[in-house]
């Protein structure tokens, strides 16, 4: 696969080349690959493994002229995670970095602009992670609102 | 000079032949809303239209789910209309917190925050069902049973303190249920 | 110089939805815009990690409101390659119908709210009224209006009736007589010359960049769409063209592309194209089966993987990132919206400049719908 040459690493994984990086590696794999003819960058995800204790940031990248959608693949620690921003490189990356730091809790050096994305007042964990329990959070807030007393002369 | 009783009479008989309604697409439901509006099924043949500002509007619809980001506006929305002003919920997440019921963001029961008038049910409501509750919401005006808005007057601290509540993201003891 | 701010809110029949944008103006000219979304976030991706792999197919519809069996089909596609499910023929048939019909659907919806936008309110009224004989159909076929949980991971749900290919026709051939009308009161109309040509460009030779995909990028002349680079379905055995600027058949080209009129143009006619490729589908439909056989729904168990899988919505490319590690609830499910460039860094950068009357226009033409960028 194309990306795979340009790179000099990596795997077909059900049809799409898969990379594993290091932190340091991703920007200019990034730049390499745009020159490349990887020029649409589809998405930034991030990957919660609490297991091995570890976040998976994957980079999608997409080629028109070559037909070709590659992952890149970067682990960091799930203890103060933090990883060099790219949001010079293409556009709406500032876009997905600030909302994964909103919902992941991962810091990205050199992008300045991490206000909140999505939600307005909130105070608790980031939302993403898995150990944040949504039910649990959902009774205490939501559950525990007392209903309106009516005054009984009504 | 009338007393105030019988003019309401006769002028609630006048308003519930043309509520406006505020025009706020609250959430998921509001999908099913043009085809109300439009030739199809045409809700403007019962009076009711829509209207751009909450202070010359009548009626607002919340349609399906609420975020506590959108309950902050829909509350100034609320407070800024004039009354005889009349709340409308769609759907069951406004009920019990249908689909949702176990997400971070999205409030349960819309009761406890605004005074609603009536419901309809449904995920999401047909457009038969919602001209019903037009109807139905007329038939409540006309015999002075929608009183919504002196509820919220009369329980102002009750409904501000569950705002609050919610927009903090405060955790309670589970008084609730 | 007297800058003003203006909060074009959530409550503003002038965005497309429930989402805000924080204009800084100049008398008339906008110079500085921010996107505010949040108001509609439900904590998708979230619920579905607590949620077995057939439970999150009611789920998946409720993501993106105007067109929802993209949702179905992107989240099906994704669990059929971590399965290694072959979905028979007849399903695919089945499903890219279904698919086609909701285009035309959303389509429909998006040129009307855009004549809305302009002040010519007739073409709301038109084509929202057609756009419901086409949710009859979808009623026939699926049994729901609207959110249809009709394509589930392994085909279709039911099968078609039999006496429903007459209707399907006879629908179609209604609105493409209707057509002609809405070209001339509205695509051949004065009015919308005026005010849609040279609006809202994007620059030709920065759309890829921006991340811009669908009808946005064909109209600046890049004639890439999903259903021919990464045939899904039955879509190579379609015979359609892709449509894109300058080609826009017998409608003039007045501008040098990625503006408004473009870009609507271009939607319609691509209502065109759809209904000719259900009318291919309904023709060539085999025998068959719909649905593969599965097993117990609670205890389906998917094999360790990453997976991505894309869609051409009405809106653009819409894509699900899904990474399972072999049990029976999802690790990761990550859904890319197109509206999560057009409506955030392709709105705020093209708004700049452009006059207050235009803003409401200019949303309406990139088609931003605020659920696919919070989810």
């Amino acid at each position: 696969m194309k990306a795979i040459e340009l790179l000099e690493s990596g795997e077909e994984v059900h049809g799409r080349a898969y990379v594993k990086l290091d932190a340091g590696a991703v920007k200019d794999a990034v730049e390499k690959l745009k020159e490349g003819g990887f020029n649409h960058f589809v998405m930034l995800s991030c990957v919660d493994w609490l297991n091995s204790n570890e976040f998976e940031l994957v980079y999608h990248m997409w080629s028109y002229e070559h037909r070709e959608h590659v992952m890149l693949s970067v682990s960091l620690s799930r203890d103060n995670p933090s990883m060099p921003s790219l949001h010079d490189v293409f556009p709406q990356i500032g876009t997905y970095e600030r909302e994964i730091h909103e919902m992941y809790g991962i810091d990205f050096e050199g992008n300045d602009d991490m206000r909140p994305f999505l939600l307005e007042g909130w105070h608790d964990m980031p939302p993403m992670r898995k150990d944040f329990d949504s039910q649990k959070f959902e009774e205490e807030v939501f559950d525990s609102i007392p209903e309106i007393e009516e005054d009984d002369d009504e | 000079m009338m007393r105030y009783e019988e003019w309401s009479r006769i002028s609630r008989k006048a308003s519930k032949k043309s509520l406006w309604m505020l025009h706020f697409c609250t959430g998921c439901g509001a999908i099913e809303l043009p085809p109300v509006m439009t030739s199809r099924y045409d809700m403007e043949r019962f009076g009711m239209g829509p209207m751009a500002t909450p202070r010359q509007a009548d009626v607002l619809l919340i349609t399906g789910y609420l975020t506590v980001k959108t309950l902050k506006r829909v509350v100034q929305a609320y407070e800024q209309m004039q009354a005889p002003k009349y709340v409308i919920s769609f759907g069951s997440c406004p009920i019990n917190g249908g689909m949702y019921w176990d997400s971070y963001n999205t409030i349960k029961r819309l009761d406890r925050y605004l005074p609603v008038d009536v419901y309809i049910g449904g995920c999401m409501p047909r457009p038969e069902g919602v001209m019903n509750v037009f109807l139905k919401l007329m038939e409540l005006i006309d015999s002075g049973e929608a009183r919504g808005w002196e509820k919220y007057q009369k329980y102002y601290e009750q409904y501000k303190r569950n705002q609050q509540r919610a927009f903090n993201f405060e955790r309670g003891e589970n008084e609730g249920d | 110089m007297n800058e003003y701010e203006l909060f074009i809110g959530p409550q503003h029949p002038g965005v497309t939805g429930n989402m805000m944008y924080h204009l800084w103006v100049d008398g008339d000219t906008v110079t500085k815009a921010e996107c505010n979304v949040g108001y509609l976030h439900r904590g998708f991706e979230k619920l579905m990690e607590s949620r077995g792999w057939m439970q999150n197919v009611p789920l998946v519809c409720r993501i993106c409101v105007p067109e929802p069996d993209v949702n179905e089909m992107a989240y099906s596609m994704a669990v059929e390659e971590l399965m290694g499910w072959e979905v028979p023929e007849r399903a695919s048939y089945l499903r890219v119908i279904v698919l086609e019909l909701a285009r035309i659907a959303a389509h429909l919806m998006s040129i009307g709210s855009y004549g809305g936008s302009l002040g010519i309110y007739t073409i709301p009224q038109w084509s929202l009224g057609d756009r419901d004989y086409l949710l009859d159909i979808f009623e026939q076929i699926t049994g729901a209006r609207v959110y249809h949980i009709y394509i589930w991971p392994g085909g279709v749900r039911w099968d078609m009736p039999d006496d429903l290919p007459k209707l399907i026709e006879k629908t179609l051939s209604y609105i493409e007589k209707r057509l002609e009308l809405y070209d001339d009161v509205f695509f051949k109309n004065r009015i919308f010359f005026d005010r849609a040509v040279d609006i809202g460009r994007i620059p030709r030779d920065k759309a890829i960049e921006w991340g811009v995909t669908g009808p946005n990028l064909r109209a600046c002349g890049q004639g890439y769409d999903v259903r021919k680079l990464e045939p899904y379905a039955v879509y190579e055995e379609m015979d359609f063209e892709i449509v894109k600027y300058p080609e826009l058949g017998k409608f003039d080209v007045l501008s040098d592309g990625g503006d408004a009129y473009t870009r609507m143009l271009v939607r319609r006619l691509e209502i065109e194209q759809s209904i000719s490729i259900v009318r291919q589908a309904l023709k060539k439909l085999p025998a068959g089966d719909h649905l593969v056989k599965h097993p117990n729904w609670l205890k389906w168990k998917a094999p360790a993987g990453h997976v991505y899988k894309r869609v051409e919505s009405s809106k653009g490319e819409y894509g699900y990132f899904v990474v399972s590690d072999g049990s029976d609830k999802p690790v990761r499910i990550h859904v890319r919206g197109p509206s999560y460039t057009h409506g955030v860094n392709v709105a705020e950068t093209i708004l700049k400049g452009a006059n207050m009357a235009d803003v409401s226009q200019i949303l309406f033409s990139l088609d931003v719908c605020p659920p696919d960028i919070e989810r």
